[in-house]
């Protein structure tokens, strides 16, 4: 058990050093980052400016900026898992790992995690350089910062589940790319990327809060800028949820995946 | 007035930018060296040479791709890289390694393509695609998208794409690159038909032997920018396909062999490598030899390298002086 | 002139017939990648009637207005590169691998005949997008509708002039296609939102460096308030654009035939 925990985390930290090689890619995938944050500030400063008091969701303009800059670092982040499992199922190279499916799990979100850990510190330190160019510094708190640190893991481990059921449907569909579309979209719209989730129109709240997108986005962005225990029992029983939810879901699809392999002979 | 080709002093140099870091190092290549050069209309001319030789850079000046940097030349009374467009009315080109059918439909959409492209008018175009497709023994394929026809086929689409607004003269660089035995063979001699009843200038670069022993009537030898052999077909056929190389393999210790003609390249215990001059003992008479000698493993019959040929000729090395 | 006109015209539909029979060849491909482009954009409306639910007003700007200049601009985009998609990223591969030579073959003007040489399949989703979303929202009298269509065709000179522009840096810098991409998609990024946004150092910048406001703004300005004076303005514009940057890719060509592109790394 301590010997798989150690590969996994050496499988991680591998795609992780990997991932800095292409710097050159990165820092101009950043240079977008960074046009998207600025006019996203923009568009928040103007509406500030016109509103009544200085707090929106209950965050004022420069955490609502700082929000913004989470929320981004996040999203951006995500590494194409959904590709991958796709290639998997139709190159047939699942059919090699299908002796350990968890291991194949385990594997890809070892990886995932090495590759989603560097692009989001490198999304963060840009965002970050931007957010104190144009609004400063907000409050910050050790306390604060390890909820932060707690909520952001599970947040990415959502997502790789989702990501990895998108790439699943590859047994299904004749390409997982549209439906990874509309999962990366979801993400970006019922996540609470661009506006907190507590602006969306009052109909849509109680499906907000089914969904699982809330929790991938947005948690870590409250976190972030607004911290507290209340918070993180909230963000942790709703991920908790999601995740048990989510693992239960990809067992099953695996499951029916792999069957649907055997018989058909791959 | 010469409506084919003139070359005069033609050279092209090449100004190579090397970056190591941050430094830059600067050098200039002399691809072409102030080439003369005259083909009359409807010639038929085989361009050779190693690669870097300057055969390309050369086509792609008579054509207008490249702009020389000094020099003068004149295709069909136009000087190519000002006149390119004009120029172009009267020009097909096939490039060996590039294409000119879109890769997922049937050559006739192309064709189709081409005729605007050209701005042919109806019945000349109608006329003139037919007339190809019956020459070059397209019909069977006309439906068919390009993907799925054979290299052979889709060579001779490409020719006939080529020559759909009957250009006067045609530059084709490695045309049978890649082509079997009986395809090349078939594209050569539609090659040759064409240039003989309609008259057309044919430019053909190649590294084949064949191509130039079945397409052409002239041979211009190019290596480093200059021309160093132009003459006849028959001419420089004695001293550049005068011979072949023979390689064997034994399965045990051959009998010895001398034959007029034939010198060894190469011998091991199991294996001969051996030159042998065709205008003195025919490569069959030799090959009947070496299946007699011994119990053969492998046998393959080539062409010398051109580069070992041209490096010879550039030498001096006249097919009189040996044997 | 006017007979070259109706020349160039009749070659712009035998392009597009022969690209359309192209892409129809591989037809699951096709429709998948117009339907998904169609998902995107509207995906970015929704969150516009998100936004607008609970902000109505942005500096004058309502929903309307953001919804024009998105279907504005993803309508001249659409056009843009289902006819000319060879002024889409493919550009930059065109001119360093050589592709050029067999565009200088043909009794042509190089440029006006290469760029139509393609089309990108994800335009079709955006111009039949651009429109509907216009119609729907909208719902345009007879005057504005034909304004539209105009326009939509002015944002599509403006892109094809930015396309040749990103895409032309390729005679001058060797592995150009990243940058360009990013310059491309930072004015495209700043083109579907509104210029209220920005002011000062901004709009400067928006009018030169990164020339938004020639591709979008000042035609959704035109849409507006319906002038012909704006009108001119706005087609002048994209004139300008599309003209600066065939003069760019003129003068890369004449490096480009003098074979002085040639240069390694190393």
């Amino acid at each position: 058990m301590r010997s798989s925990a150690l590969r996994y985390g050496w499988i991680g930290y591998t795609a992780a050093r990997s991932n800095m090689a292409y710097r050159g890619e990165v820092l101009f995938r950043s240079s977008f980052l960074a046009v998207i944050l600025y006019i996203f500030m923009r568009l928040w400063t103007v509406v500030y400016a016109e509103s009544k008091n200085g707090r929106i969701a209950g965050m004022t303009l420069p955490q609502m900026l700082w929000y913004l800059v989470i929320t981004e670092a996040v999203f951006m982040s995500a590494p194409r898992i959904w590709a991958e499992v796709d290639q998997d199922v139709r190159t047939g190279r699942l059919a090699v790992q299908l002796i350990r499916p968890l291991s194949y799990t385990a594997g890809h979100l070892s990886r995932a995690m090495g590759e989603r850990v560097v692009r989001f510190a490198i999304n963060l330190i840009i965002g970050s350089i931007v957010a104190l160019f144009l609004v400063g510094p907000i409050a910050m708190s050790i306390r604060g910062l390890a909820m932060f640190a707690v909520v952001l893991p599970v947040a990415f481990v959502l997502d790789f589940f989702g990501m990895f059921l998108v790439g699943l449907s590859a047994f299904w569909l004749e390409s997982a790319a549209g439906i990874a579309l509309i999962y990366s979209r979801s993400v970006m719209l019922f996540g609470g990327m661009f506006l907190p989730l507590e602006v969306y129109p009052d109909a849509l709240q109680p499906v907000l809060r089914i969904l699982p997108f809330a929790s991938m986005v947005s948690a870590p962005g409250r976190m972030f800028v607004n911290p507290s225990l209340a918070l993180l029992k909230e963000s942790l029983i709703t991920q908790g949820v999601a995740v048990v939810a989510y693992a239960g879901l990809v067992s099953t699809v695996q499951f029916i995946a792999f069957r649907r392999l055997f018989s058909n002979g791959g | 007035m010469n409506r084919g080709v003139e070359i005069r002093a033609l050279t092209k140099n090449f100004v190579l930018t090397r970056w190591s870091g941050f430094r830059r190092s600067v050098s200039e290549i002399v691809a072409v060296d102030g080439i003369n050069l005259d083909v009359p209309a409807g010639q038929s001319v085989a361009l050779i040479g190693p690669n870097g030789a300057g055969k390309s850079t050369t086509i792609k000046m008579l054509t207008g791709i490249l702009h020389p940097t000094s020099g003068e030349a004149s295709v069909l009374g136009f000087i190519p890289w000002r006149d390119r467009r004009k120029l172009a009315y009267s020009v097909g080109a096939v490039f060996g390694l590039r294409s000119q059918l879109w890769y997922h439909l049937p050559p006739g959409d192309t064709f189709e393509l081409l005729a605007r492209i050209y701005n042919l008018r109806r019945p000349d175009f109608i006329q003139t695609r037919d007339l190809l497709i019956d020459r070059f023994n397209l019909g069977p394929f006309m439906q068919t998208p390009v993907r799925k026809l054979s290299l052979g086929q889709r060579m001779r689409a490409e020719v006939v794409a080529s020559l759909l607004h009957r250009p006067k003269i045609l530059f084709l660089d490695e045309p049978t690159i890649g082509l079997d035995v009986i395809a090349r063979q078939e594209l050569r001699d539609l090659i040759r038909e064409w240039n003989h009843n309609d008259g057309t200038t044919v430019f053909l670069t190649s590294h084949d032997a064949g191509d130039i022993e079945h397409v052409a009537e002239r041979v211009i030898v190019v290596n480093h920018g200059h021309v160093v052999v132009d003459g006849a077909v028959d001419a420089v056929r004695r001293k550049y396909l005068g011979s072949k190389i023979l390689r064997v393999q034994f399965h045990g210790t051959p009998a010895r062999i001398a034959m007029a003609g034939v010198t060894s390249l190469s011998h091991s215990e199991y294996e001969w490598k051996m030159q042998v001059d065709t205008t003195i003992t025919p490569v069959g008479q030799v090959t009947a030899a070496v299946l007699d000698a011994g119990s053969v493993a492998d046998i393959a019959i080539e062409d010398p390298p051109l580069e070992e040929v041209i490096a010879r000729i550039y030498s001096g090395d006249r097919r009189e002086e040996s044997s | 002139m006017c007979r070259s006109f109706a020349d160039y015209i009749r070659l712009v539909a035998a392009y597009l017939r022969i690209n359309l029979n192209a892409q129809l060849a591989y037809r699951g491909a096709f429709f998948s990648e117009a339907i998904a482009m169609f998902v995107n954009n509207g995906a970015w409306v929704l969150f516009w009637v998100f936004f607008f639910t609970r902000f109505p007003v942005l500096r004058g700007w309502s929903f309307k207005d953001v919804v024009s200049l998105w279907a504005i601009c993803a309508a001249g985009y659409g056009i843009a590169y289902c006819a000319m998609g060879n002024a889409h990223r493919q550009l930059a591969s065109t001119i360093t691998n050589g592709e050029l030579d067999m565009w200088l073959l043909h009794p042509r003007a190089v440029l006006p005949h290469l760029l139509l040489g393609r089309t990108i399949p994800s335009a079709w989703g955006d111009w039949i997008f651009g429109y509907v979303v216009y119609l729907a929202f909208v719902r345009p009298d007879a005057r504005h509708m034909a304004m539209f269509v105009v326009l939509s065709f002015t944002v599509a000179m403006a892109f094809v002039g930015l396309g040749i522009m990103a895409g032309s840096l390729s005679f001058y810098v060797g592995n150009a296609g990243a940058m360009s991409d990013q310059w491309r998609d930072a004015v495209i990024t700043f083109a579907t939102h509104p210029p209220a946004l920005f002011d000062g150092a901004m709009k400067i910048l928006l009018f030169t460096v990164i020339p938004a406001g020639f591709v979008s703004y000042l035609p959704v300005a035109t849409l507006k308030s319906m002038s012909m004076r704006d009108l001119f303005m706005a087609f002048s514009g994209a004139l300008g654009l599309l003209s600066v940057s065939a003069g760019v890719f003129y003068h890369g060509l004449r490096r480009y035939e003098s074979g002085n592109l040639i240069s390694m790394n190393g």
